[in-house]
C-alpha cells in the first residue's frame, strides 16, 4: 500500500490520509486508529473485490462443481430410493397378502399410502429445510425410513403394515426427497440442467437394483427378514445425508471473517453503518431479522413457508402444468405389463419391457440434463420441457397402433426416453422459474398439489379399462391429458418469456432515467451530513466508505 | 400326445385322424391301453374312434392309436385327474412365528382336501382338530385350501403336501417350508447398519479435516495482508 514516512521523528503516519503533513505527536494514537482503519478498510475492500457479481437470488456464488458432485451422488442415491423403493416393495404384496388373508386392493393400499405420505409431506420437509438446512432433514428421513421398516418386520396385522410400511417410511421418503432436490440448487448454477439430470438418473438406477434385490432377499429371508434388512439398506440414506454439506450466504461470510475481526478491534470508533458498508449483504440481512422478530404470524409463516409464490405467474404456470400432467405420467408404467400380457405376451417377456424402459430411462436422464445445458436450451427450457410432456402424450397415443411384441418393445424404448425428458427437468424448469432462493417452498407446495392427481391417475386409467375392458382408451386418455398440459405449458411459458422480458426493459429503463440518479445523489448527500458528526478522526474512513458504497452500487447493477 | 383332464365319472370319445388321405391305402388302426387292445372301435372315412366310460381310477391313464401302413403313426391320449400347483420356491418363515400355505386347484373343484406332512419318508395326515393350537385347516373357498401352522418351530421344516380327493381319484400338490431362526436376517442388518455408520463416520471427519485446511490457509492469507500494511 503505502511507504513508511520516517521523516517524522520515527512516528508511523498512515501514508495517505494525514491531516498534518507534519504528524505530530498529538496525532500519534490518531494515526494509530486510522492504521488500524486501514487494515479493517484494506481487508473489507479485497474481500468485496474478490467475489465477483452475484446472482441477486442466493446471496453467493454457487460452487458449480468440486464438493458439488459429491452432493450430486448423495441425491441421485435419495431420490432413487424416494422414488424406486415404493415400486420395490410391491414384490412382496403377494405373499403378505397370503399370510394376512387379505384382498389384492387391500395390500395396495400399502404402495398408495406411501406414494401419498411422500408426496403429501412435501411442505413440511419444505419448512424444516428452510428452519435447518438440508443435512439434517436428510438423515432424520433416513433414519424414519430404517425404523419404519424394521418396526414393519415385526407387524401383526395389516393396519400395523399401513402405518409402518404406509406412513413412517413414507414420510422418511419425503424428508429424503426435498432437500435432495433442493441442495442442488444451492450448489449449481451454471451447471444444474447437468446435475439435476443425474441426480434424478438415480431412481431408474435404483429400480433397477432393487427389483432383483428383493427377489432375492424374498427368496432367502421370507417377506419379515427383507423388511428387516431394506430397512438397514434405507439407512444409507443418512450416508447420502451427511454429503450435503451446508452451504449459503451464512458460510460465505467466512470469507469477511477477515473484516469481522478488524471490526471488533475498532467496536467503539466504528459505526453501524461502516459495519454495513463492509459486508452488506451478510449483516444486513442478519440486522434485519432481528427486527422482524417483532412481526406478526403471518410473516412467521411466510419466512418458513412462501405462500407469496401463489402470486407469481411462472410458479401458478407450472403447477398447473404439473397437475394436468400427472393425470396420465404413471398410469402407462403400472399397466403396460398386464396389457402385454393381455395381448398374448409371456410374463418375462412383459417383465422384460419394464427393464428396457428402465434402461432407456437411466441414458435419458443425464443425456437431457447436458442437452438442456447448452447455450442454445438452457434460455428455453422451458420450451423443451414442454415439449418433452407432449412427445410423451403423443407415444402413448400411438401404443395402440402397436401390435406384437416388437411394436411394443418400440413403445417401450420411446416411452422411457420421454419418460427420462419429463423426469430430468421437472425439478429444474421449477428451480428456472422461481430461482433457487424460493425453491424450497415451491417444491414442497407443488408435490403436495401434484399429490391428488398422482394418486388418482392409476385408478382412473384401471376404470376405464374394467368399463371398456380394452385398454386402448387407458392410453388414449393419458395421452391426450399429456399432449393438452404440453400444449398448455408451450402456450403459457411463450407469454410469460414475453412478460419476463418487458418487465426487464422496464426496470432496466427506470435505472437508466435521470431522476432516479438525483434522488441518489440526495440520498448519499443526506447521509455524509449524518457522518460529519462523527468527528475528524472518522474522516479518511469516511471518505473511503463513499469509495465502498460506489463499489457496492456498482456490483448491485449487475 | 394329448392331456386330458376329467375331474368326475363321464363317457368321453377319444378319435384319430388323418388329415392327408395319402397314399396309405391299406392301414391298420389299433387302439391300445397299455399293452391291451381295444375292441370296439368305430371306423367313419378317415378316423377311428373308441367310445369310454370312465367310471373311477382305474379307467384313466394312457389310451394310444398307431396306423400302422407303410410308416407307422401314433398318437397318445393322457386321461387324467386335475393337476395341483402346489409352490416351487420354499416359503421362508421364522421360529415362533405363523405359516401360511395355499393350494389351489384351477378349474375343477375338489370334493375334499387333505394335508399331509412329510417325517421322514412317511407322510403323516395333518389332523386339525387334534392340535387344534398348532394347525388350522381352512377351505377358503371351492377351489382353495389353506393350512396356517403356529408357533413355528424348527421340526416344522421340511416338505408338506395338499391332496385334492376327486371323484376319479386324488391330486397332490408339494410346497416346502423352510423355518429360520431370527439371527439369520440379523446379522447382515448389523452388518449393514455397521457399513452405514463408519461411512457416516469417514464423512463426517473429512468434513472436518478439511474445514481445518481451509481455515488455515485462511489465516495465512490474513496474515499476509497483514504483513503487507
Amino acid at each position: 500500500m503505502g511507504s513508511v514516512d520516517t521523516g517524522n521523528q520515527g512516528k508511523w503516519c498512515p501514508p495517505t490520509y494525514s491531516l498534518n503533513p507534519n504528524c505530530n505527536s498529538e496525532e500519534a494514537v490518531d494515526s494509530q486508529i486510522d492504521a488500524r482503519h486501514q487494515k479493517v478498510v484494506f481487508a473489507l475492500k479485497s474481500g468485496l473485490t474478490m467475489s465477483p457479481p452475484v446472482p441477486s437470488d442466493l446471496g453467493y456464488v454457487p460452487p458449480d462443481g468440486g464438493w458439488g458432485w459429491a452432493v450430486v451422488f448423495g441425491a441421485s442415491i435419495s431420490i432413487g430410493f424416494a422414488y424406486a423403493f415404493p415400486k420395490g416393495v410391491a414384490i412382496f404384496f403377494k405373499e403378505i397378502q397370503d399370510f394376512f388373508g387379505t384382498s389384492y386392493s387391500e395390500i395396495a393400499w400399502v404402495s398408495s399410502i406411501m406414494l401419498a405420505t411422500t408426496y403429501g409431506a412435501g411442505p413440511i420437509s419444505s419448512i424444516l429445510v428452510n428452519r435447518y438446512g438440508s443435512r439434517p432433514v436428510v438423515i432424520l428421513g433416513g433414519l424414519l425410513c430404517g425404523i419404519g421398516m424394521v418396526s414393519a418386520a415385526f407387524c401383526t396385522s395389516i393396519l400395523q403394515l399401513y402405518i409402518c410400511v404406509g406412513f413412517i417410511t413414507g414420510f422418511g421418503l419425503a424428508l429424503n426427497l426435498q432437500p435432495s432436490v433442493i441442495i442442488i440448487g444451492k450448489y449449481f448454477l451454471k451447471r444444474r440442467p447437468i446435475a439435476n439430470g443425474l441426480a434424478m438418473a438415480g431412481s431408474p438406477v435404483m429400480l433397477c437394483t432393487l427389483a432383483p434385490l428383493n427377489q432375492f432377499l424374498f427368496d432367502n429371508f421370507g417377506w419379515r427378514g427383507s423388511f428387516l434388512i431394506l430397512g438397514a439398506i434405507l439407512l444409507n440414506c443418512c450416508v447420502a445425508g451427511a454429503l450435503f454439506r451446508p452451504i449459503g450466504a451464512a458460510t460465505a461470510s467466512v470469507k469477511t471473517q477477515v473484516a469481522e475481526e478488524g471490526k471488533d478491534a475498532l467496536k467503539e470508533e466504528v459505526t453501524k453503518d461502516a459495519m454495513e458498508m463492509s459486508s452488506p449483504r451478510n449483516i444486513t440481512m442478519e440486522t434485519k431479522t432481528e427486527e422482524e422478530g417483532g412481526k406478526g404470524c403471518c410473516e412467521k409463516v411466510n419466512q418458513y413457508l412462501d405462500f407469496s409464490l401463489f402470486k407469481h405467474r411462472g410458479f401458478l404456470i407450472y403447477l398447473i402444468g404439473n397437475v394436468l400432467m400427472f393425470l396420465g405420467f404413471f398410469a402407462p408404467i403400472v399397466f403396460l405389463a398386464p396389457y402385454a400380457k393381455h395381448i398374448g405376451i409371456d410374463e418375462y417377456s412383459a417383465a422384460f419391457l419394464l427393464s428396457i424402459l428402465a434402461i432407456v430411462d437411466m441414458i435419458a436422464r443425464p443425456t437431457t440434463g447436458i442437452i438442456a445445458n447448452s447455450k442454445w436450451v438452457r434460455p428455453r427450457i422451458q420450451y423443451f420441457f414442454s415439449f418433452s410432456i407432449a412427445f410423451n402424450g403423443a407415444c402413448h397415443l400411438l401404443c395402440p397402433l402397436a401390435s406384437g411384441y416388437t411394436g411394443l418393445v418400440v413403445y417401450s424404448i420411446f416411452f422411457g426416453l420421454a419418460f427420462g425428458m419429463v423426469c430430468a427437468m421437472l425439478f429444474e424448469t421449477l428451480m428456472d422459474l422461481v430461482g433457487a432462493a424460493r425453491f424450497t417452498s415451491a417444491v414442497g407446495l407443488v408435490t403436495i398439489a401434484e399429490c391428488c392427481t398422482i394418486l388418482l391417475g392409476p385408478p382412473i386409467g384401471g376404470t376405464l379399462i374394467d368399463t371398456f375392458g380394452d385398454y386402448k382408451y387407458m392410453f388414449i386418455k393419458c395421452g391426450a391429458v399429456m399432449v393438452l398440459a404440453g400444449t398448455f405449458l408451450f402456450i403459457m411459458n411463450y407469454y410469460n418469456y414475453h412478460a419476463l422480458a418487458k418487465e426487464e426493459k422496464e426496470r432496466k429503463a427506470k435505472e437508466e432515467d435521470p431522476k432516479s440518479v438525483r434522488t441518489e445523489n440526495e440520498g448519499r448527500n443526506n447521509w455524509n451530513k449524518e457522518t460529519a458528526q462523527e468527528g475528524p478522526e472518522l474522516e479518511p474512513l469516511r471518505e473511503e466508505r463513499e469509495g465502498l458504497k460506489k463499489e457496492v452500487n456498482g456490483t448491485n447493477e449487475v | 400326445e394329448k392331456n386330458i383332464t376329467l375331474d368326475r365319472a363321464t363317457r368321453i370319445e377319444l378319435s384319430c385322424r388323418l388329415d392327408k388321405y395319402s397314399h396309405l391305402k391299406r392301414l391298420q388302426v389299433t387302439w391300445k391301453r397299455g399293452n391291451e387292445t381295444i375292441r370296439h372301435m368305430n371306423k367313419t372315412e378317415n378316423s377311428w374312434s373308441i367310445q369310454l366310460r370312465i367310471l373311477d381310477y382305474s379307467n384313466l391313464g394312457g389310451y394310444s392309436c398307431t396306423l400302422k401302413g407303410e410308416e407307422e403313426i401314433s398318437a397318445m391320449f393322457h386321461l387324467q385327474v386335475p393337476k395341483i400347483e402346489g409352490k416351487e420356491k420354499p416359503i421362508v418363515s421364522y421360529e415362533g412365528d405363523t405359516a401360511v400355505m395355499i393350494c389351489k386347484s384351477f378349474g375343477y373343484t375338489p370334493i375334499a382336501w387333505t394335508w399331509y406332512m412329510t417325517n421322514g419318508s412317511e407322510q403323516i395326515a395333518i389332523n386339525d382338530s387334534l392340535l387344534a393350537d398348532k394347525y388350522v385347516i381352512n377351505r377358503l373357498s371351492a377351489n382353495v385350501t389353506h393350512l396356517k401352522i403356529l408357533k413355528l418351530t424348527k421340526e416344522d421344516d421340511g416338505v408338506y403336501w395338499c391332496e385334492a380327493a376327486f371323484e376319479l381319484g386324488k391330486s397332490k400338490g408339494k410346497l416346502q417350508l423352510r423355518v429360520l431362526s431370527l439371527m439369520v436376517p440379523l446379522k447382515p442388518f448389523l452388518a449393514i447398519v455397521a457399513e452405514v455408520v463408519i461411512l457416516v463416520t469417514i464423512v463426517f471427519l473429512y468434513e472436518i479435516y478439511s474445514k481445518k485446511k481451509e481455515k488455515s490457509a485462511e489465516d495465512e492469507k490474513e496474515f499476509d495482508q497483514v504483513e503487507q500494511l
